[in-house]
């Protein structure tokens, strides 16, 4: 991994672009009551030679669902793995501009990436549960980071807080892959909040699910908004309008159109954004 | 896919648009069958609302079948929203009309004229806000639209001048009375007809540029919320 932002002193993020792209219309329209946990400026993220994210800013709001669309390859999922540093096992990526969670810098040197990734969970595309009981791929997290409270309540607490606790509660001893497919993705989210996290981030977390699994995750998202900021990344455009309250549009790289997801799916601003939602393209 | 929906939703406008053009004739039909008593002319105006109603059933299922089958979002979703919206008050305006030609039915030349040439601008300015309303729907186009809200207020100002003058004949004299009650009624008929015509707009307003432009403090509260 080739990082560029190992100070806090940024390089500039233009560099190797014809114009500047940053455009400060696109930063969300939050209201001063809305925190912003994540900050972006002007963030590029390469892969060798190949800018897979050009320029992007934006602020995710707080206590609030944001949803990053876009085609295949448009960046989101490189975007989003960037905000816990899931791309640094990737060799060769660069990574340029501002990232920041809760004005601190997620590129800096003193920055853990573990200690990050405990802050900013994620829960993957398909469900990925340890080989071990229920019970224990929820607690393991916790023990091996220290947790000193009781790890039964933790647990029961973090399956309530996923929905899938009275699904569970009587075979917590069991293999976690008795579970059906919807089962095991709600027991890895599970797994990511007994860590306690401030942020969660979904990389297309329902794709792999049956649309009944796939409604009880969403159900599941609402909720869980209020105690976790969301970051969902999807290519269903129908769940990203149904679970966010902000939506980004990327486009080949670039942050298309960030707003409240009402606006982007009714009146987007930006004819690429109506051509998208719409599948004029794409 | 998207082929197929872009064009479902193409003809589904059209077939709008054509509705719209026979209810503009039929409350042409409508005024002309009030101003020369033309009972014909009213038993036809009253048998083309079936094919209004038709209509307005066609298209409000086919508005419900694209919704369901394609979830449509951002202009597709405002282009379908404005078409069973507009159905509706293109129903209504043909249901006017139906209300104008059966006071026609039994209306004599005589009867309307203290208030004729009220009921001649009136429908003259009606039809226009009417045929104003259509085109803005069929361009999209937002002037068109705006232009419509004006004349509403001109066709108000003319049903107040027709009670006015009912109510001053009334109070001298009671002779006529079911005559002048036919009379406010088509005045009643043809202001709810520019009402739905103004509605057009706004749902044009609303296609084009997103923006509920209707009850104008509620949408600007619900903006800054």
């Amino acid at each position: 991994m080739v990082s560029q932002m190992q100070s806090d002193k940024l390089e500039s993020p233009r560099q190797g672009f014809d114009t500047p792209r940053f455009d400060p219309d696109v930063l969300p329209p939050l209201s001063p009551a809305l925190e912003t946990v994540i900050r972006a400026e002007t963030v590029t993220i390469r892969y060798g030679d190949f800018a897979a994210v050009r320029d992007v800013s934006l602020k995710i709001p707080d206590h609030h669902v944001t949803a990053i669309i876009g085609p295949s390859g448009c960046g989101k999922s490189t975007f989003l793995r960037a905000i816990n540093r899931m791309n640094d096992f990737i060799p060769q990526m660069s990574i340029s501009g501002s990232l920041l969670y809760r004005g601190e810098n997620i590129y800096r040197t003193r920055c853990d990436p573990v200690d990050l990734r405990r802050r900013i969970g994620m829960v993957f595309q398909k469900p990925n549960p340890f080989p071990k009981t229920i019970f224990k791929n929820v607690a393991w997290g916790a023990a091996i980071n220290g947790y000193r409270g009781n790890i039964d309540d933790l647990v029961e607490k973090s399956l309530r807080q996923a929905a899938i606790w009275d699904e569970v509660k009587d075979k917590l001893h069991q293999s976690a892959f008795a579970l059906s497919g919807g089962q095991q993705q709600r027991l890895c989210i599970a797994r990511a909040i007994a860590l306690q996290p401030d942020v969660l981030l979904m990389d297309e977390p329902c794709s792999a699910l049956d649309p009944i699994a796939t409604a009880l995750i969403e159900d599941l998202i609402d909720q869980l908004k209020k105690n976790f900021t969301v970051v969902l990344v999807t290519h269903n455009m129908q769940q990203a309008a149904r679970v966010s309250n902000f939506t980004a549009f990327m486009y080949m790289g670039e942050l298309i159109e960030f707003d409240k997801t009402d606006t982007i799916f009714t009146k987007p601003n930006k004819q690429r954004t109506q051509d998208y939602i719409t599948g004029r393209f794409g | 896919m998207t082929t197929h929906f872009v064009n479902l939703l193409e003809d589904l406008r059209r077939r709008s648009a054509r509705m719209a053009s026979l209810v503009e004739d039929i409350v042409q039909e409508a005024c002309e069958s009030v101003l020369d008593a033309n009972e014909s002319l009213a038993e036809r105006v009253i048998e083309r609302d079936n094919d209004v109603d038709t209509e307005e059933v066609v298209v409000e299922s086919e508005v419900i079948r694209l919704m369901a089958l394609y979830q449509p979002v951002g202009s597709d979703l405002r282009l379908l929203c404005a078409i069973l919206k507009i159905n509706n008050d293109l129903e209504r305006i043909a249901d006017c009309a139906v209300n104008m030609a059966e006071r026609a039915r039994h209306m004599n030349r005589q009867a309307m004229s203290p208030q004729r040439d009220v009921i001649t601008e009136m429908g003259l300015s009606v039809r226009d806000m009417l045929r104003n309303a259509i085109q803005a729907f069929a361009t999209e186009d937002v002037e068109i639209a705006q232009s419509t809200f004006a004349r509403d207020q001109h066709v108000d100002a003319l049903y107040e001048k027709i009670i006015k003058q009912i109510v001053v004949e009334g109070a001298a004299s009671s002779n006529g009375m079911a005559e002048r009650l036919d009379v406010l009624s088509v005045a009643k008929n043809l202001e709810r007809i520019a009402d739905h015509a103004t509605n057009i707009a706004e749902d044009v307003i609303f296609l084009a540029t997103g923006e509920i432009v209707r009850h104008g403090d509620v949408a600007a509260k619900m903006k800054q919320d």
